[in-house]
């Protein structure tokens, strides 16, 4: 069974799913498990919830995961999180 | 004599009977202000509105669906001349998610740099068109990509102007020379030989030509200098670098010819 043929994009998005892995093997490893842990559940939500034709979106979470992943390279950073608040309250 | 000048005091008591009924009146229609009235801000006359269209790129990457250009209508009577103000306004009046950059409103810090009409320009500098031309479109800079509505990621753009940065550096210490002539009249060499020795400022410009990697006539100044008053006068005494206001050190520049003079003109 071949596996499908990927698009340029979704080779985009694997190649950076791999440098987040890779940077997380330089780190020490309780480190290492929570960026993991948080990278692997924020790729799968996208790719649950992103329409896979929408480009423009794709694109720009590509764009914001590079930033992401070059800070996460230097040395002195352990970890990444993120949180939402709550919008639209007045 | 007297008759006429009686005359003219009747006429003048008549003219005088006359004005001060005016000038009572004048005093009346215009009592002092009191305190209420000068709080009163009067509604200015505006009968007429002139209502402009813009057309803004919107796009939220929360909500994540194709980018949309929006209507918004202002006043401009009521706004001022330029494109940042009608944003500005608009972001006040009507809607707050509007996302755009700005920083000085005068033209210097090139912040709000977007596509206007199909130009490429700074909103505080471009004046919006007339509402009698249709509609105004206002899009992101072209080709690059948004963060949000018309904010758009300048990463490349900076990364590429930090890496022609080497040759650059080489101009440090030298092109900020402002001619004061601190240097040149604190230098002994320069009092005893004003006329035939250069002077540290001049020597300075001389160098910042010299290593100018642009510059294609590095032989023909190095030989220009070549002399035994114009540059050898320099016996490093290093007041002029005491001297400079701006912290520049012609001494070392002048030893940097030197050196170029002893090795010949390699680079």
């Amino acid at each position: 069974m071949a596996p499908p043929r990927l698009s340029g994009m979704q080779k985009q998005v694997l190649s950076l799913y791999r440098g987040f892995l890779r940077a997380a093997r330089l780190k020490s490893a309780d480190d290492r498990k929570q960026i993991e842990a948080v990278v692997s559940a924020e790729f799968r939500r996208n790719s649950n919830q992103v329409d896979r034709k929408n480009f423009v979106y794709i694109e720009y979470l590509l764009n914001r995961g590079k930033k992401q992943l070059d800070q996460l390279k230097s040395p002195g950073v352990v970890g990444l999180s993120s949180f939402s608040v709550g919008g639209g309250q007045r | 004599m007297a008759s006429s000048l009686l005359r003219r005091g009747v006429s003048l008591a008549r003219t005088a009977a006359a004005s001060p009924s005016t000038a009572a009146r004048l005093v009346a229609a215009r009592p002092h202000a009191s305190e209420a009235e000068a709080q009163k801000v009067e509604p200015k006359a505006r009968p007429t509105t002139d209502v402009k269209t813009f057309q803004i790129y919107r796009w939220n990457p929360d909500n994540p669906s194709k980018p949309q250009l929006q209507d918004f209508q202002i006043d401009l009577k009521e706004c001022g001349p330029m494109v940042l103000d009608a944003l500005i306004k608009i972001k006040n009046e009507m809607d707050p998610s509007l996302t755009f950059r700005r920083s000085c409103r005068e033209g210097i810090c090139g912040s709000c740099a977007m596509n206007i009409d199909g130009c490429n320009g700074l909103a505080c500098l471009t004046k919006i068109p007339e509402s009698s031309a249709g509609p105004t479109m206002i899009t992101p800079l072209p080709h690059m990509f948004v963060i949000k509505d018309l904010v758009v990621d300048m990463t490349n753009f900076y990364n590429q102007y930090k890496s022609s940065k080497k040759d650059r550096a080489k101009l440090d210490g030298m092109y900020e020379c402002i001619l004061c002539a601190c240097c040149s009249t604190s230098c002994p060499s320069y009092w005893w030989n004003p006329e035939s020795y250069l002077g540290p400022a001049a020597l300075l410009h001389a160098n910042r030509w010299i290593s100018d990697s642009r510059d294609e006539y590095t032989k023909e100044r190095l030989d220009a200098v070549n002399d035994e008053f114009k540059l050898y006068r320099c016996h490093t005494i290093l007041n002029c670098a005491r001297a400079c206001p701006k912290g520049l050190n012609p001494g070392k520049q002048i030893q940097n010819i030197k050196g170029l003079q002893m090795s010949g003109p390699a680079a």
